[in-house]
């Protein structure tokens, strides 16, 4: 029973991670291929001040964008949660449709929207809302947003997942036994979808710090993050290397991350 | 005495349905009120809006001489029992039970001793530091009923709490509420749909049908003498006759059912004047013999069904006119062993067990 | 989504060599190959082509080296042709199945990177230079140091290629733009640094979208994207800079292992006639080198200055080696610390 799921992990998950682990020591020819000479120099690359902002630089959007994400997917999860059986799968699917499209389309509409003489600009100035050009995209603005726009399901479907699990019957008692709104909010729902919103963060956390396609879009490129400078290794630089020496650190951020949250609270349930 | 709750024409819809329809209800300190009804008659609605769950679309609640009716349930010194338990499942005993004095922001020596009285009192002593999900049934029960009273409110509502037990279980704790509430004289509200439960706990009981108190009354008033054939059918079982006047005499009032039956009932029970009326026998009320009785109402029957119940024996007998009776018979006697289904046996009724029924 | 389409294609590749029919695996850049082109090959020889598509020179390198052994001829831009011919990774080609190579503009071929004209055939060539929207900006603006000016801080287009930034302050300065050294770099990085600061976007993909929306009003770009506004509107004026405008030259190559190696030079023999590169003309407007297809153009087509601007200093882009990754560390910092 076992031995497919075995071989399955071994040829998808431990054999690529090997082999990026591998990479990560090795050095690189003229041409950009890999030679088997042992060094850890790539790794204190990684750990040059140009890199270490980056990574910071990185972390610090992903944060903001997965705050935005739980201060905005929460209220709108705990609503589709908590709202009649009808209504509930039409909403689900409304938070579905997107992915429907390729992310690629999805991301040039808000372009799209966003641009000089776009869909918002002519909107506002037909208002007279504004009067100069909108400058919005191309700015660290447009690329929150994109990274908003594009993780904010994987915040809402798992808080939805714990907020519809949730039996109302137990705010009923929070209210019952003296709990105003917010203290109700506090003591019990938080609690009780605290699996969910953990289960969020690490789904919104971690793919948001090495996104590159939104950066490069729709910030035009200008403030390159970790994703970015990952995917320069190999498309602009020819140093796989050094590449994967960063990548084996983000993943060791990623396994960070995991930990953490694991350790303050039960993510591993909601994920199985 | 004032009344703890008060209820003054009290109204609930949702959308086109009425819920609660013009109630009014007085419940007294200290007092073990059951709201009894089938299933969607309205009485969870009655009890969500004195928690303050609902609000009424008219008409007041009052807890204790105030108006309450636009507090929120937290504003309100009532506490529930939910039918699910709603058991906090990220709490341990002791902190669920402790909930509403944390929230009452208790200092903690007064809390922890509180918590303590209310384990004790629900004899939950070694459960404390278990999660909900490590108990059992009963225990989980015994956890939600501590859960209310430790904050020490004015007004316990239950609504069917002890609909997820077994039958055994149930009994117990029938027995072991009622126990409770006479100790802390705390006033009772609880709602159930089981006669039985009803006649076990309540000091009074209010018989509720399509959102309206259809009786309201004490334990023997609403078995003996139930004002609507509503009221006789759903606590115990009942016979029911339409009836006509036929004459009136020293003995008593003499009517006949529309089958033809001549019955006897005591006259001071039968309207003055009154040409048409409704009967209510309950059927343990009814004699069987094998032979016949020297009364002054007495029919023969055949036995069409005999059902064993246990301590007694259900009969569903023939009368010669057509008409269907049906007997409960106590199963010490040696009598019920020689009755056999397709028998004949005579039966006889007295004319004080006839209750005269108003219209639903 | 790329990398589907690579599993896609590999999974057309099994099946059809499973079909034994001809067939040509073509690993060509995005938006470079018409489909009018690749239709009437396979209508004419019935071979079938799998065009499988990288959006920079350096990715088609990666997946080649990678092991994309079967490829049958791919579009490396000429400083990565350099380096494969350099690491005998190219096909030497049959020159009696070209007859149509001798179309070619001379000053096309025995070019640095293939000096024998051994390995590979010319597509198209472009160059990089400056766009500018006339109705917006009156100032003549003539080379670099016009356009990285304070003034148009937050109205600039770049490409998003760390070698091309480098490469224009490089012959700012006066050095020769292939000279990546350290000290080179060094004298690159002030300058690099300020005019990075006035660019509002870094794009090689499509730079000409933010021009035409009106988000940006000068560029760095390529040619063929500034011939592309121009025939949108006569206002995008395509101007090489005065320090040195850089040419590069597309070509077609046969890895040394291509499967079909016949199949492959049928392609290239097809691309030369004068008729099928009049095709790739039309829609993709660069510097056409075949010039018996652009007796095929129309003077439209022929005067837009941005396909066929005049050239004066012609060099172009060498294999640099090692040196990438230097620039894009460069790069890299002065980006992120701004």
């Amino acid at each position: 029973m076992l031995a497919p799921l075995v071989l399955w992990l071994v040829a998808f998950v431990v054999l690529p991670m090997a082999i990026l682990a591998v990479y990560s020591v090795c050095q690189r020819d003229e041409l950009g291929r890999v030679v088997f000479s042992f060094s850890w120099d790539n790794y204190a690359r990684v750990f040059d001040p140009i890199y270490l902002r980056i990574f910071a630089r990185s972390i610090g959007y992903a944060a903001l964008t997965t705050a935005i994400c739980v201060v905005m997917g929460f209220p709108a999860a705990w609503f589709i949660a908590r709202t009649s059986d009808r209504w509930r799968q039409r909403l689900l699917v409304l938070v579905m449709i997107p992915f429907w499209t390729s992310f690629l389309i999805r991301t040039y509409a808000w372009i799209t929207i966003l641009k000089g003489d776009g869909l918002l600009a002519g909107m506002l100035h037909y208002v007279n809302a504004i009067s100069a050009p909108l400058e919005l995209l191309y700015t660290p603005f447009a690329v929150v947003i994109g990274l908003v726009y594009s993780f904010l399901p994987f915040m809402m479907l798992p808080i939805y997942g714990s907020a519809e699990k949730l039996d109302g019957a137990l705010i009923e008692v929070a209210y019952d036994l003296g709990c105003g709104p917010l203290r109700a909010f506090s003591q019990v729902i938080l609690p009780l979808t605290k699996p969910g919103i953990f289960a969020g963060v690490l789904l919104v956390f971690v793919p948001a710090i090495g996104m590159f396609a939104i950066t490069d879009l729709m910030g035009g490129a200008r403030v390159p993050l970790i994703g970015n400078v990952i995917q320069n290794q190999f498309f602009q630089a020819r140093d796989w290397p050094f590449g994967s020496a960063l990548g084996v650190v983000f993943l060791l951020l990623f396994v960070a991350t995991y930990w953490l949250l694991q350790r303050r609270g039960a993510v591993g349930v909601e994920l199985r | 005495m004032a009344s703890m709750v008060e209820l003054r024409g009290v109204t609930k819809r949702f959308g086109s349905f009425t819920a609660v329809n013009d109630v009014s209800l007085s419940v007294m300190p200290g007092e073990f009120l059951t709201l009894l009804g089938p299933s969607g008659c309205g009485k969870t609605t009655l009890l969500r809006m004195i928690a303050g769950f609902e609000r009424p679309d008219q008409g007041t609640v009052w807890l204790d001489g105030t108006d309450v009716t636009d507090s929120p349930p937290y504003r309100r010194n009532v506490n529930q029992v939910f039918q699910s338990y709603a058991l906090f499942p990220h709490l341990s005993v002791r902190d669920n039970i402790g909930f509403g004095l944390r929230m009452q922001k208790l200092a903690a020596a007064e809390c922890a001793s509180r918590i303590e009285e209310a384990v004790s009192l629900v004899a939950l002593e070694g459960l404390e530091d278990r999660k909900p999900d490590q108990l059992s049934g009963g225990q989980r029960q015994r956890v939600a009923l501590a859960r209310a009273l430790a904050p020490r409110p004015a007004v316990l509502l239950l609504d069917e709490p002890l609909s997820a037990l077994d039958a055994q279980l149930r009994r117990g704790m029938q027995l072991e509420l009622k126990r409770l509430q006479r100790q802390l004289g705390v006033t009772f509200i609880f709602v159930t749909h089981d006669q039985e439960e009803a006649l076990t706990m309540s000091d009074r009981i209010a018989i509720v049908n399509r959102g309206r108190i259809e009786q309201l009354g004490t334990t023997d008033e609403i078995y003996h003498r139930p004002v609507t054939a509503f009221a006789a059918e759903f606590i115990g079982q009942a016979n029911v006759f339409d009836v006509q006047f036929v004459s009136a005499a020293a003995d008593g009032v003499r009517v006949r059912t529309n089958t033809g039956l001549q019955l006897l009932m005591r006259s001071d029970r039968w309207p003055q004047g009154k040409g048409k009326g409704r009967l209510s026998l309950r059927p343990e009320k009814v004699h069987v013999a094998k032979e016949p009785i020297p009364a002054e109402t007495t029919f023969p029957a055949i036995v069409e069904e005999k059902v064993f119940k246990g301590s007694v024996d259900h009969l569903r007998l023939r009368l010669p006119e057509g008409s269907e009776l049906l007997a409960i018979v106590a199963n010490q006697s040696a009598l019920i062993a020689r009755i056999h289904r397709g028998d004949q046996v005579y039966c006889c009724v007295h004319p004080e067990d006839f209750v005269v029924l108003g219209e639903t | 989504m790329k990398c589907l389409r690579s599993f896609i294609a590999v999974g057309l590749l099994a099946f059809t060599s499973l079909a034994s029919a001809e067939e040509l695996n073509l690993f060509a850049w995005s938006e470079y190959v018409p489909q009018a082109v690749i239709d009437g090959f396979t209508k004419e020889t019935g071979i079938k082509v799998n065009y499988e598509t990288f959006a920079s020179g350096e990715e088609m390198l990666a997946k080649l080296l990678a092991g994309g052994s079967s490829y049958d001829l791919i579009q490396p831009p000429d400083y990565i042709a350099e380096a494969l011919i350099k690491h005998e990774l190219l096909l030497a080609l049959d020159a009696t199945k070209l007859p149509h190579l001798k179309n070619i503009a001379p000053e096309f071929l025995h070019m640095p990177h293939d000096p024998k004209q051994a390995f590979t055939v010319p597509y198209m060539v472009g160059s990089v230079g400056l766009v500018v929207n006339t109705d917006v900006v009156k100032d003549p603006v003539r080379g670099y140091k016009d356009l990285f000016q304070p003034k148009y801080k937050g109205r600039i287009v770049a490409l998003n290629d760390n070698r091309e930034l480098v490469s224009w302050v490089l012959v700012t300065l006066g050095l020769d733009q292939n000279d990546i050294t350290a000290a080179n770099l060094a004298k690159v990085r002030p300058i690099l640094a300020d005019w990075i600061r006035l660019v509002k976007l870094f794009d090689s993909d499509s730079p000409k979208t933010a021009l035409l929306s009106g988000d940006v009003d000068l560029g760095v770009v390529w040619s063929g994207e500034a011939a592309r506004l121009y025939e949108e509107n006569k206002k995008f004026a395509y101007i090489l800079p005065a320090e040195g405008a850089h040419p590069f030259v597309d070509v077609l190559a046969i890895p040394a292992q291509a499967p079909h190696v016949a199949a492959a030079h049928r392609f290239l023999d097809y691309v030369l006639r004068p008729e099928v590169s009049k095709l790739i003309s039309d829609e993709f407007p660069y510097t056409n080198p075949n010039l018996e297809a652009r007796k095929l153009l129309t003077p439209e087509q022929l005067a837009n200055p941005a396909s066929y601007p005049k050239l004066e200093k012609y060099t172009t882009f060498r294999d640099i080696g090692k040196g990438a990754a230097a620039i894009d560390q460069l790069v890299t910092d002065l980006k992120s610390s701004q």
